[in-house]
């Protein structure tokens, strides 16, 4: 047997193989592509033809796959990407009202300090500071905005003969 | 953007030729020596253009005894209307190329 003779062989194979592989409906096109094959007398030329027939017919089979399959998949993947992206939407707004910026701490004040010097005894007594403190602040109305709680305390101490004397 | 249907360099060579011979029916080797296409693209072709109504096809006797049957093919009228319509197109690229 010859090389050539065994090109020919091969070519009538892979014609058989086309026309298997080519989907029902169109099997005449199958046919007539393996019957054109009888009338290349070039062995290397039907070889040739042959492997195109292949091609043809894998091409044809996905043409025709592509109608209902693919179709089909391609709509399950866009249904499934909607269902992600809901999901993901969701996740993202649940995620935002965790993630809120704190807001920025404010500067503590100067007297918030010596009230923590004052409950850990660190200060010099009472009365020093008291007068210190007193010094520092106006004349017209007490601060409000850092108010001593010992001179809150003291507050009502001092009315109180005050309310004595109207009795 | 999608792609305009038969509007390939190898569906227009193929209907160039068709059109040049449109009165005989043509084998598929003898398509294939003609335009230059292989089978791997011109039968795609072939059926897709039957499956639009563009060409027709029959099963033609040998002519020497012990050969099969052969498929042969030629456009429809709407296949030779079309065939000509983008002909016209094709010369009228090629004249505004020309120009510019």
């Amino acid at each position: 047997m010859s090389a050539l003779q065994g090109g020919r062989r091969l070519a009538v194979k892979l014609a058989r193989h086309a026309a298997l592989a080519l989907p029902g409906a169109r099997s005449p096109w199958a046919e007539a592509m393996r019957r054109e094959l009888d009338y290349i007398e070039n062995d290397r030329a039907a070889l040739r033809w042959a492997f195109g027939c292949v091609l043809a017919s894998y091409k044809a089979r996905l043409t025709a796959g592509s109608s209902s399959r693919t179709r089909d998949l391609l709509r399950q993947a866009v249904a499934s990407g909607a269902v992600m992206l809901v999901i993901g939407l969701a996740f993202l707004e649940n995620a935002g009202g965790h993630t809120e910026p704190s807001r920025p701490a404010p500067d503590k004040p100067a007297c918030a300090t010596r009230n923590t010097a004052l409950e850990t005894g660190q200060m010099p007594p009472s009365g020093v500071a008291g007068a210190a403190r007193d010094a520092d602040r106006p004349a017209q109305g007490p601060e409000t905005s850092c108010a001593d709680p010992a001179s809150e305390m003291r507050a009502p101490l001092t009315s109180e003969p005050s309310r004595g004397e109207s009795r | 953007m999608p792609r305009k249907p038969n509007n390939s360099r190898q569906t227009r060579t193929l209907l160039a030729t068709l059109l040049d011979s449109r009165a005989t029916w043509r084998h598929g080797y003898d398509l294939s020596k003609e335009t230059g296409l292989r089978s791997g693209t011109l039968y795609p072709l072939l059926m897709r253009l039957s499956e639009q109504g563009l060409l027709e096809s029959r099963w033609q006797e040998a002519e020497r005894p012990g050969l099969p049957p052969r498929h042969v093919y030629r456009l429809t009228a709407s296949g030779l209307v079309f065939a000509r319509e983008q002909e016209l197109v094709a010369i009228a690229a090629e004249s505004k190329e020309a120009l510019a």
